[in-house]
């Protein structure tokens, strides 16, 4: 294997030391790990495994049934929606539905590309500008369907000039 | 310790459940996630039961049994509450059949399962004959499903390695993790994702190869639904012969059961619910012993070619052979698959017959595999048992005599080739690796005119030597050799290695590769290798149809609803010359069978048809595999005569499952016309219905049933028309289209109405032209071919028992050539595999 997957590897064991290597011990080092590396990984999964002596298939079924664990990288942006009480009555929801439409993802998911991922949250703590949306904890006010897609349209221009750029 | 169970009172012992100890006493309990071979789980609570001063009702699976309990299971408050749990349960479960009026019926008509791709309701269910929820589901008389059920559109994994898996028959019961866990140590399968997307599966969506599964095939044995099924046996139904044997591929001899239907082993599992057996001992044995490539006849060397001829014939000309090499001229080679028995009557035709020190037992290596490493020079003439001796060293002897189960070049070149019975084919005493004596109990027949091995040798040493002391049978050869039958068992403590760790099984049995016979061994050899096969998914992808397409080119593929799927293929010639009521022939590529189907739309100006595809079978399995873009090797029509159109008056036109497709073009033709027409479309529940647009389209009145009452009204096609009847409407005329069965009640229940009554009849047509005579039906005591007289025939005159036992007289064929344990891709891919296009029915 590669030096990177012996370093993920060393990088996981000195993570899960600080548990006993028990059934009890897979939320606790899922938590772990996701805090470490942003998301739970197959390779970190399997070396869970090996340390818990579980199967891969009993942590992932424990990982899947929480909503908090991701299993993709999180994406360049992270767009936030919020879903607190005044962003809710301010129809968020229609925001959310919006980002749904463009980015063609569900909320906790990452767009194949890499670049957004979309997530629902309880509050950002801006009720006076609701309904809110943040992107990598910029926010942005009085969000309208089309405003977001104007803003993701932004987000895209840019990636697309870095990228025209480097060539 | 005493406790009453509904009134009698019962000695209980420490430990036991509620619910073991009922069962050891013949109560029995109604249960469902719980397993003999696994710890309580307490998650269906079909088991509930009520205990004088325990509040609520707890679950007989997992409650101990206690001093002094006073139970109760049949009270009518359980009762209703059991239902109502399976209820819900088969609220997320194509249950429409479970609560279908006329099931019992319909189990008669057909009796068994339909080889379907995705299973939609218990008749077309692989576990229909064993399953455990059907059972449930009567005892506790469930009638109705309380809201319109979900159906999961998963699709159906068919790419692993032996095992089948339709995740939308899962009742998450539990059985198969709590098993595999069990059985491996650890849970290569595991629920996984949340509320109501939980399902069976592997950790990041890794096969099950990747997850560490050594295809033990312990998941699918405990399994109470059809959701996990072994690709071999599904087809077959319920076994009529259970024994009890040991397994000889290893010298682990695990005991196993084998289930054999029509002296024909079907499917293989280990005999000990706590310990698994190995991926050969559960899913190799039937496969290998039922491959089409078995020796069957005797064959004796004629003029250069080897012959068929009988066994009289076969035995003489072996003593004439041998009759010159006797002394150190000739050898005796076998292995030690062969059981003592055996082996005892070799070793002593070898030294008393032929009066030849060379008795030679190969041990097969850890893989199994038996080569022999040094014959003496002055061998002349060998009997050999097995593929055991090198090619290369053939023309070392001048008499080869072969008793063997498949042919290879060693065969080809011997001058006597013997069919031999072999594994559950015969039986006998075999000696595992611990020096224990096991039983080998025959089980099935063997294929054509083979025998056991000592039977052919003895006829062989009594035409050579008078003095041949013969046995009568394996028994008197036990005997002789002192083994107590009495003292043989299948006691077992341990798991054989294979069955923790899939690269410790063995590869080869008598000399013979067994990947060549058992497919899913392959599949699993691609899988260490990292290539497996994908089964094709209906994803759809961008295709760009040219402006003008080969003829016989499908411009469009969708599945309607589960299982079932319409078909546009660019065909101007057939669309030009369609006419309502009339069929296409398909043939997908040059070697596939050829299929009806209903042309159920056509448009002339496109140059294009319309056909609806239900997955049924090995040709429309290798149907619905063509993708858009794709090319059919040919479509023939439009054939059959077409329906009469003029002024009938009332039409009613009932259509089912893959007829409906077929009723939109008659409808419309016939209202045209100026007739008025009542469409009723029939489906087992709401997510079965298609078309629904298209026919209130071109009818004058539209009405959907489902058995389950969750769209439209309950029940089939005929409920809808008789309640029309008795509203008063008057109907001239009843036109039914669908399948046999559908088509047959129509025909029962209307035949006292005096009002005329069509069928569409498409059985098995082979060649669509009159002239094989496969589609060959009775109406009205005359004899009639659907192909070219039909489709369209008088309902109440046809004979129906000819048609259910015409289909059924196919299905025999047709479940061996679906049955290779390949993964289904792989089928379709390798038209080849068995060298010829007939799939091994041949
Ligand atoms: S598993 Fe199959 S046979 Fe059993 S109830 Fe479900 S559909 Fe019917
Ligand atoms: S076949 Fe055996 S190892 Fe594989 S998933 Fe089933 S129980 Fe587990
Ligand atoms: S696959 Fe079968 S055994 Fe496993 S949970 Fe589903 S119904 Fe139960
Ligand atoms: S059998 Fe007892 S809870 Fe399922
Ligand atoms: S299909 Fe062969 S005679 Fe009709």
């Amino acid at each position: 294997m590669s030096s990177s997957h012996s370093e993920l590897v060393s990088g996981l064991q000195q993570l899960f030391q600080k548990y006993p290597a028990k059934r009890s011990s897979i939320i606790p080092l899922l938590q772990e790990v996701q805090g470490h590396y942003g998301y739970i990984s197959a390779p970190a999964v399997d070396a869970m495994a090996d340390y818990l002596g579980v199967s891969a298939s009993e942590i992932y079924g424990v990982a899947s049934f929480y909503t908090q664990f991701k299993f993709t990288p999180p994406g360049k942006y992270v767009i936030q929606i919020c879903q607190g009480t005044a962003c809710h009555v301010r129809a968020s929801s229609i925001i959310l539905e919006a980002l749904r439409e463009e980015l063609k993802i569900e909320p906790g998911h990452t767009t194949p590309d890499g670049l957004f991922t979309l997530e629902r949250v309880a509050c950002v703590g801006c009720c006076a500008l609701a309904p809110v949306m943040a992107i990598n904890g910029k926010v942005y006010a009085q969000m309208t369907q089309d405003k977001v897609c104007e803003v993701i349209k932004e987000y895209r221009q840019k990636e697309e000039n870095k990228v025209g750029k480097e060539k | 310790m005493n406790v009453v169970i509904d009134g009698k009172t019962i000695e209980a012992i420490k430990g036991e459940t509620i619910l073991e100890c009922a069962l050891r006493n013949g109560i029995s309990i109604p249960h469902l996630c719980t397993h003999p071979a696994l710890p309580p789980f307490g998650a269906c609570r079909i088991c509930i039961v009520e205990v004088e001063g325990m509040r609520g009702y707890p679950t007989s699976c997992s409650t101990p049994i206690a001093e002094g309990m006073v139970i109760h299971t049949q009270t009518e408050a359980l009762r209703l509450l059991r239902r109502n749990i399976l209820g819900l349960m088969m609220l997320e479960h194509p249950s429409a059949c479970l609560v279908c009026e006329r099931r019992e019926l319909c189990d008669k008509y057909r009796p068994k399962s339909e080889k379907v791709g995705a299973t939609t309701g218990c008749h077309t269910c692989n576990n229909k004959e064993v399953c455990e929820v059907r059972e449930l589901s009567a005892d506790l008389g469930l009638a109705e499903i309380m809201v319109a059920p979900k159906y999961h559109y998963k699709p159906v994994e068919r790419s692993e390695p032996f095992i089948d898996r339709d995740l939308n028959l899962c009742i998450l019961c539990g059985r198969c993790v709590r098993i595999c866990k069990l059985h491996q140590g650890k849970s290569v399968i595991d629920f996984v994702h949340r509320s109501s997307q939980t399902h069976i599966g592997q950790a990041f969506g890794k096969n099950l190869h990747e997850a560490g599964c050594t295809f033990c095939g312990s998941c699918v044995d405990v399994c109470p639904t059809g959701t996990l099924s072994d690709r071999y046996a599904k087809w077959f139904g319920r076994p009529d012969a259970e024994i009890k044997t040991t397994c000889i591929y290893c010298d682990e001899a695990c005991a196993l059961t084998i289930y054999a239907v029509n002296n024909k082993a079907v499917m293989a599992k280990g005999l000990y619910d706590h310990l698994p057996v190995c991926v050969l001992g559960h899913f190799a044995i039937p496969e290998f012993l039922n491959s089409p490539n078995r020796l069957r006849t005797p064959q004796i060397r004629v003029n250069k070619v080897l012959r068929p001829v009988t066994s009289e014939e076969t035995v003489q000309r072996c003593a004439e052979l041998l009759k010159n090499y006797t002394g150190t001229s000739f050898a005796f080679i076998c292995d030690t698959s062969s059981t003592l028995e055996d082996r005892h009557v070799f070793k002593k035709f070898t030294q008393e017959v032929m009066q030849s020190p060379y008795y030679f037992e190969i041990i097969p290596d850890k893989k199994g595999y038996a080569k022999v490493a040094n014959i003496p020079e002055e061998v002349k003439a060998v009997i050999t048992t097995g593929l055991f001796i090198p090619q290369e060293y053939r023309n070392r002897f001048e008499v080869v005599i072969a008793l063997d189960i498949f042919p290879s070049e060693w065969t080809k070149s011997a001058d006597v080739v013997y069919p031999v019975a072999t594994f559950a084919e015969t039986s006998g005493t075999v000696l595992d690796r611990n020096n224990q004596l096991r039983p080998l109990v025959k089980a099935c027949n063997p294929p054509g005119e083979a025998l056991p091995e000592w039977s052919v040798i003895q006829q062989i040493a009594k035409t050579i030597s008078e003095n041949w002391k013969e046995y009568t049978s394996v028994e008197d050869i036990s005997r002789e050799l002192g083994f107590d039958s009495a003292k043989l068992n299948l006691d077992r403590s341990s798991a054989p290695p294979a069955s923790q760790n899939l690269k410790e099984r063995r590869e080869w049995f008598k000399g013979h590769c067994m990947e060549n016979y058992v497919t899913g061994l392959v599949a699993v050899r691609n899988f260490e290798e990292g290539n497996p096969h994908e089964e094709k998914t209906s994803i759809k992808i961008e295709v760009n149809i040219p402006e003008n397409p080969e003829h016989f080119t499908v411009l469009s593929r969708r599945e309607l609803v589960p299982n079932t799927y319409e078909f546009v293929i660019y065909a101007p010639a057939i669309a030009r010359k369609a006419s309502p009521g009339q069929f296409v022939i398909v043939m997908v590529d040059e070697s596939s069978e050829r299929i009806p189907y209903s042309l159920s739309d056509w448009d002339e100006n496109k140059g294009t048809i319309t056909l609806v595809i239900q997955e049924k079978g090995l040709s429309s399995r290798k149907m619905i595999s063509v993708m858009e873009g794709e090319r059919l090797a040919h479509v023939v029509g439009p054939l059959g005569t077409a329906f009469e159109i003029k002024q009938y008056g009332t039409i009613a036109i009932l259509g089912g499952c893959y007829g409906i497709g077929a009723v939109v073009r008659l409808s419309r033709a016939l209202r045209e016309k100026g007739n008025k027409v009542i469409v009723i479309s029939e489906a087992r529940s709401h997510y079965m219905a298609y078309y629904e647009k298209e026919l209130t389209a071109v009818s004058d009145r539209f009405i959907q049933t489902t058995i389950d009452a969750s769209s439209g009204e309950k029940g089939h096609a005929i409920d809808g028309l008789k309640r029309l009847l008795q509203a008063g409407e008057k109907i001239d005329l009843i036109v039914a289209v669908g399948c046999p069965f559908m088509m047959m009640i129509t025909a029962n229940e209307t035949r006292d109405t005096g009002i005329k009554a069509v069928c569409a009849l498409n059985p098995i047509m082979l060649d669509g032209t009159g002239m094989c005579g496969a589609c060959r039906i009775s109406v009205g005591g005359e004899t009639k071919f659907a192909c070219v007289d039909g489709p369209f025939f008088d309902a109440h005159q046809v004979d129906w028992d000819e048609v259910r036992d015409r289909r059924e007289a196919y299905s025999a064929e047709e479940i061996q050539a679906i049955s290779f344990t390949m993964p289904s891709t792989t089928i379709q891919g390798e038209h080849h595999y068995h060298q010829c296009s007939c799939m091994g029915r041949g």
